[in-house]
């Protein structure tokens, strides 16, 4: 990897400088070190202000020293709709706080929100707190699809027959999906620094994440994915009730199941199809190839089983710098990292099979994620797809930390 | 400083002993400080030079560049780096965490865990632009549970909570209930002891907190009414729960009784044959079998210890050092 040092500079210090120059009145969309927080740049300055996707000169890492200046003073330019749009964020919370909600992360809820009442109203004026208010009824109010109104509707004797028909018939109609070639390494090599956007539509087009279902009705084939606990997929339930803490696995999950996780988080609720047509939509998907709708989700599944392979294997596939190559480097990395937090190296029973079984979670949590960007149509794009892998992994050990200290904390306290 | 290129960048000696490192997991790097060398700057080893590089010079300054440029040796200015600082506080907080030297022989008072966790929420959120898990405040925040005494910490963690949306959950801490028993009391043999000795006990082999990190574990072969029996007795520490066990060459021993000192003890007939081990062989292992298995003694361990202990105890008055540090009790 070359890059040419003196004629770059890394995004972080331009956005950085560019940021202090704006001063205290962004103060409540930076962190105490006066950098932008996280989700200011994630949901503010990249998809509202430098919009590498529009702008790739302005994409993360090194910034050419010609585009320096373009991208200071575009952060400068946004100066006072990003000031105001600090103001509104703390009009939001302050009334967040005035009516006890508690609900959702409030840089998640409402970022983007202020950015729209900044651009639309500037500062916050004398009518501030009405604007807040409904605002804040959109965002919290009972109008998107309810667990409740899932559980209704799903539950309710006059739509039950016709729902089950609606399934056996989907699950009737089944097709396997078309054997085809299923060539991911040459796109799996790049993806995490230059992914080749041609690649990845050729393998949309030519039906490879289906194909790579192709197996999945065999003995033991999606059990070995982690995917169910049975010997084949069948026919998923209506359901009549979920529990967060007690999924099973994703082609377990009644219908109610998969819907409900989306359902409980503000964030992702937002924006969701109304609670009918989320019903009758996941009953078809569950036929689909993977149990999902969109080929670039099952081609997403594809490629995280592909470069997942030999996370827990003794040969790396997969050449330095692919993404097999580099899923494996953080897997062995966390190894390193259980010995410096002195994370205990004789499992207990309660998390052994997560370690054991690190690529069936990976593809577990995988499929969940993609499903759950399917219902709110975001679809994963070919420069997003090394973020979905790596960040699947990051949050499957993670999850597994957090595991390892409560069984030690549990028995401390017991 | 060093720049070595393998399969990571490494930047700097990395610290080679677990429980000497402050580490801090970055986007695309991770940066450790040895808390015995105790360097402004600290060692990287950099995964992806991509992600590293948008935050990499808030820490090594001009020499990001040269780093990640492919330099051999680098020049690190020592200057004032709020960003540094505030990377090593979440290191040394995540250090303390998991190898803070607690211990009633050598003096040194345990942590609070609730000031520990809120003081790291608090300095995780600081450095949050350019920690690995992009969830990390919310993550650090779940395990905090108030209330806090500490005035200032305590509204930090409130306005924190509040910006991310985190319901903080008051919670019942592990407790500190027989720390304090343990202190002194005679070597707690009773009978003819043939044989005794000691060995220092392997931080890595049991969970942090349970048993006194300085004080020695013992063991003796008694003689009793005609039977021979392996004694074996350790300190506990402030969070003594865990079950402990002990192996004493092919000798296993559950560790499941108190006497009246307060220590945890254990007790297993052996063959009068444990007499003629040869002295390399009499060495006692005290580990946590739901933990870690035993493993051989690293010779060199036993003085990093020691070396450590002494820095937990140079901690407590230093004005460097965390608030977790300087309230400890």
């Amino acid at each position: 990897m070359t890059i040419a040092r003196a004629a770059t500079l890394p995004r972080g210090a331009l956005v950085a400088r560019a940021w202090a120059g704006l001063g205290d009145a962004v103060a409540p969309l930076s962190n105490a070190a006066g950098r932008p927080l996280t989700r200011t740049v994630k949901l503010i300055l990249d998809p509202l202000v430098l919009r590498p996707v529009l702008n790739p000169e302005f994409a993360a890492g090194a910034i050419a020293a010609a585009h320096a200046d373009a991208l200071t003073s575009r952060i400068a330019d946004a100066g006072p709709v990003l000031a105001a749009t600090a103001s509104w964020f703390v009009v939001l919370k302050k009334e967040r706080r005035r009516r006890w909600i508690t609900e959702g992360n409030p840089q998640d809820l409402y970022f983007q929100r202020c950015f729209e009442l900044a651009t639309g109203h500037g500062e916050p004026g004398p009518d501030a707190a009405a604007v807040a208010a409904t605002v804040l009824e959109e965002v919290h109010g009972r109008e998107g699809p309810t667990v409740a109104a899932l559980r209704d509707f799903v539950t309710d004797p006059a739509n039950v027959d016709g729902l089950t028909r609606l399934l056996d018939t989907a699950w009737a109609d089944r097709v396997a999906p078309a054997p085809g070639p299923v060539a991911t390494s040459s796109f799996l090599a790049t993806c995490a620094v230059t992914p080749d956007r041609e690649a990845f539509r050729a393998l949309v087009t030519g039906l490879a994440g289906s194909a790579g279902a192709v197996d999945l009705d065999l003995p033991g084939v999606a059990r070995a994915h982690g995917l169910t606990d049975r010997d084949r997929p069948v026919r998923p339930g209506l359901g009549r009730g979920a529990s967060k803490a007690n999924l099973p696995k994703p082609f377990d999950r009644s219908i109610l199941e998969r819907l409900f996780a989306p359902l409980t988080n503000a964030f992702q609720r937002a924006g969701l199809a109304d609670v009918p047509t989320l019903v009758r939509r996941e009953i078809a998907r569950s036929a689909g190839p993977w149990q999902l709708a969109d080929e670039e989700s099952r081609l997403v599944v594809v490629l995280g089983r592909d470069a997942s392979a030999s996370l827990a294997g003794d040969a790396p596939v997969g050449g330095p710098g692919s993404a097999a190559a580099r899923l494996r480097s953080r897997w062995e990395r966390e190894a390193y990292v259980h010995r410096v937090l002195r994370m205990p190296s004789a499992v207990p029973p309660e998390v052994r099979a997560d370690v054991r079984g690190v690529r069936e979670a990976y593809l577990r949590r995988l499929w969940v994620r993609v499903h759950g960007r399917e219902l709110r149509h975001d679809t994963v794009t070919a420069d997003q797809v090394w973020d979905v892998l790596d960040g699947v992994l990051r949050s499957v050990i993670l999850d597994q930390r957090d595991r390892l200290r409560s069984v030690l904390e549990r028995e401390a306290v017991a | 400083m060093r720049v070595t290129r393998g399969a990571d960048i490494v930047v700097g000696d990395w610290p080679s002993s677990p429980e000497v490192v402050a580490l801090l997991e970055g986007a695309g790097a991770s940066l450790a400080w040895d808390v015995l060398t105790d360097a402004a700057v600290p060692a990287a080893r950099v995964h992806d030079p991509v992600r590293a590089s948008e935050w990499l010079w808030e820490v090594y300054g001009d020499a990001a560049d040269a780093i990640l440029g492919g330099a051999e040796e680098v020049d690190v200015p020592v200057v004032d780096s709020p960003i540094r600082d505030a990377c090593r506080r979440v290191a040394q907080l995540t250090w303390a965490r998991a190898w803070w030297p607690a211990s009633v022989t050598a003096g040194v008072p345990a942590l609070d865990p609730v000031v520990l966790n809120a003081e790291l929420a608090v300095a995780v959120s600081t450095v949050e632009h350019l920690l690995d898990d992009p969830e990390a405040v919310e993550r650090a925040l779940a395990v905090v549970s108030p209330p806090l005494s500490q005035p200032g910490l305590a509204e930090q963690v409130a306005a924190l909570a509040e910006d991310y949306g985190v319901e903080l959950a008051p919670a019942e801490a592990p407790t500190r209930s027989g720390f304090a028993l343990a202190a002194g009391g005679g070597d707690g043999v009773s009978g003819v002891a043939a044989l005794s000795g000691s060995s220092s006990v392997d931080w890595s082999l049991v969970p942090h907190g349970v048993v006194d990190a300085a004080a020695p574990a013992r063991w003796a072969v008694v003689r009793r009414q005609g039977r021979t029996a392996l004694e074996v007795s350790v300190v506990p520490g402030p969070t003594p729960l865990a079950r402990l066990a002990a192996r004493f060459g092919e000798v296993e021993v559950a560790l499941d009784g108190r006497d009246a000192a307060g220590r945890i003890t254990g007790s297993a007939p052996v063959s009068a044959a444990v007499l003629l081990l040869p002295p390399d062989r009499r060495v006692l292992t005290v580990y946590a079998p739901d933990f870690a298995e035993p493993t051989p003694p690293d010779p060199a361990a036993e003085a990093r210890r020691a070396a450590i202990v002494s820095y937990a105890r140079s901690r407590l008055d230093s004005p460097t050092a965390t608030v977790t540090e300087r309230t400890a009790r």
